[in-house]
């Protein structure tokens, strides 16, 4: 006689006790990647807003704080992992739930270019192999090789051990400290005015103005706190992870108060000691070289030792193409599985079982992107990249407003909830469609960019974020029209119970969609 | 007493369910068919949905040699358990006091089995119980 034993129907709970506190503040900066969003961001950002830099990425962590409460809080109710795409559609039904999962999977696809060239460069100039990052063809070559590479690793199901992933992030964490040290003794003490081939370093005593985020103000501004708002992109999983760690009453929060605050103090320490190091008018000055304007600084600060921070920066930014592919083939998988998208994209390796036919896709598209924007864009970087934040913003926006109604009967039972679950991620959505919308009138007019380039009539980013967002469209209609199963499934509101943190015995937490 | 048996997809898979009926009758032991169904990684978002559709390929897998160890008259338990493979069957293997684990192997090289994963690799270092390895017939001729 066969019996089903009760391991037959398990429950798909993440263990708990499983991460204490250095790793789960590890992993609130490594989602982050800080090293890479700063060698990324900071060239544009200072070009932009100059001196108030700083302000712009204090700033920009306010929407972020408020969406974070929102990703808290939809985790609790709805699986231990769901994301954007399974909270929206329950919230909000399926139209809004298809384009959040839209959004959030092709965020993931576009940054990996972004990444894998970061993550050549910096090894090349680490290496002193400076010539060949002038050369395109080698670093277009290694940076498609590597986004395969990563790739494979990540069907192979292969991941780095976490005791190697800390202390990664923690090496990470300090060369950029130091880095920020140095240039601000340097900056302080007037030694870096001196002159270079690409222009005259003026130092400059930092002041307390710097930190005002209002500084600017204008287009100037709302496209730095966009370039803000990418450089935390991630940062919202620290909250997430809560349930899996140690002692979960407080570790999980000391934790995420821990790497809030590292993250926080590194950003702005390291813009501060740029713009005092540097002088606004030598980084306006090379804001074409964005993609390499922290590796010319890094190698003026810390003379010989620049190799550590620019390693830094390229095991960052590789380790973020891992820590990218994963979540964008899983948003894949899980549309696939409810009808949302093709079938075949929720195939499974059946000995890797890791979702391949979606991890290729990814990558697949992830090259064809990446070598398109290089080869159109004469700011590949930054044009991408605000493509990317006005995706972001759009995704964090419509998360923080599907929190709200999901959990619109319980948001009346306690001040806590109506504060924490009703009006801060409503404010932080209120505020990021503010800065979505802004951001599209300021690109209508390419003037406003400091780049100037105009593609139709206006800037790049604009264009790219808004055919990404149109071609999501069209094939959403195609898919609706060919099948409709997954538009089948009803918005319905937060369970009571998991609501208030409890939990119930036997049943699964998906309850509600069909397996 | 019990023998456990890790059965998936591999080559091995099919002449090892054999090799554990056959134990099984002989020794009138439980047969115990296990498929741990963690994803490779923890990591990140709809971490659930991606479990659900490894699970669902264990079931799959789990009934075909539940029938075939039916029809040999063996007393047979499954076990579909949340964790990585190894794991899961040296778990399994606690529980219902195993006097053997066989797992089916892919028949490759020793560097691309460390390269890409090898259950079997993994269980000969951790178990404390006896390990029986069945690689892959050699002609794809028995059933």
């Amino acid at each position: 006689m066969a019996t089903q034993s009760d391991g037959a129907q398990p429950q798909a709970t993440l263990k708990p006790g499983a991460i204490g506190f250095v790793s789960s503040m590890v992993i609130g900066l490594a989602s982050t990647s800080p090293a890479y969003s700063l060698a990324a961001i900071i060239g544009p950002m200072v070009a932009l807003v100059g001196i108030y830099a700083p302000g712009a990425l204090l700033a920009s962590f306010v929407p972020m704080l408020l969406i974070a409460s929102a990703f808290y809080y939809l985790n609790r109710v709805d699986s231990d992992c769901g994301t954007t795409f399974s909270w929206v559609t329950r919230a909000m039904g399926p139209w809004f739930g298809w384009l959040g999962g839209w959004a959030i999977g092709m965020t993931g696809v576009l940054v990996v270019g972004s990444l894998a060239n970061v993550g050549v460069t910096y090894a090349l100039l680490a290496f002193g192999a400076d010539d060949l990052v002038e050369n395109s063809w080698v670093v277009n070559g290694l940076t498609v090789a590597l986004i395969i590479v990563m790739t494979a690793i990540c069907v192979f199901g292969t991941e780095l051990s976490a005791h190697f992933q800390d202390v990664l992030i923690i090496a990470q964490v300090l060369a950029l400290l130091a880095f920020a040290g140095t240039a601000l003794y340097g900056g302080l003490s007037g030694t870096s005015t001196e002159s270079t081939e690409l222009g005259d370093f003026v130092s400059t005593t930092p002041e307390i103005s710097w930190l005002n985020p209002f500084g600017a103000g204008g287009a100037a501004l709302t496209g730095a706190l966009l370039l803000g708002v990418f450089a935390y992109w991630g940062w919202e999983s620290a909250v997430n992870l809560n349930e899996e760690t140690e002692g979960a009453s407080s570790t999980p929060g000391r934790a995420a108060i821990a790497s809030t605050f590292v993250l926080l103090v590194t950003y702005v320490g390291v813009a501060v000691a740029v713009v005092s190091y540097a002088g606004v008018d030598f980084l306006a000055d090379n804001a074409e070289e964005e993609e390499a304007i922290f590796g010319i600084l890094a190698d003026q600060v810390m003379g010989g030792w620049s190799w550590v921070v620019l390693l830094a920066v390229s095991t960052s930014a590789i380790a973020s193409t891992q820590t990218t592919i994963i979540p964008a083939s899983r948003t894949g998988l899980s549309m696939a599985r409810r009808h949302a998208m093709p079938k075949t994209l929720g195939h499974i390796h059946p000995r890797f079982r890791t979702p391949d036919v979606s991890t290729w896709t990814v990558a697949g598209i992830a090259i064809v992107w990446y070598l398109v924007i290089d080869a159109i864009s004469e700011n590949a970087l930054f044009d991408s990249l605000t493509a990317l934040s006005l995706l972001i913003a759009f995704y964090y926006g419509l998360t923080g407003i599907a929190c709200a109604i999901y959990y619109r009967k319980e948001l009346t039972k306690s001040a806590k909830n109506f504060i924490l679950i009703g009006v801060g991620p409503v404010v932080g959505a209120i505020l990021l469609f503010w800065l979505l919308i802004e951001s599209i009138i300021d690109m209508s007019d390419p003037e406003n960019s400091y780049t100037g380039v105009a593609w139709l009539g206006v800037g790049p980013p604009l264009v790219i974020g808004v055919g990404v967002f149109l071609f999501g469209v069209v094939f959403m209609i195609f898919w609706r029209i060919k099948d409709g199963r997954y538009w089948q499934e009803k918005p319905s509101v937060a369970d009571p119970v998991l609501a208030a943190g409890g939990s119930h015995p036997t049943v699964t937490k998906d309850s509600g969609v069909d397996q | 007493m019990s023998i456990v048996l890790g059965y998936d997809e591999s080559p091995g898979a099919r002449r090892a369910l054999n090799y554990a009926i056959d134990l099984a009758k002989l020794l009138d032991d439980t047969l115990v068919l296990v498929y741990g169904a963690e994803p490779p990684s923890r990591m990140g978002e709809e971490f659930v949905e991606h479990f659900h559709a490894i699970a669902e390929q264990g079931r799959a897998a789990l009934n075909h040699a539940v029938d075939k160890a039916h029809a040999a008259g063996v007393t047979t338990l499954v076990e579909l358990v949340d964790e990585k493979p190894a794991q899961a069957l040296l778990t399994s293997a606690d529980k219902h006091d195993a006097r053997l684990i066989v797992v089916g192997t892919y028949g490759e090289s020793p560097l691309r089995g460390a390269m890409l994963g090898s259950t079997p690799h993994k269980l000969l270092h951790w178990s404390s119980r006896p390990v029986l390895c069945v690689p892959p017939p050699e002609e794809e001729e028995e059933e």
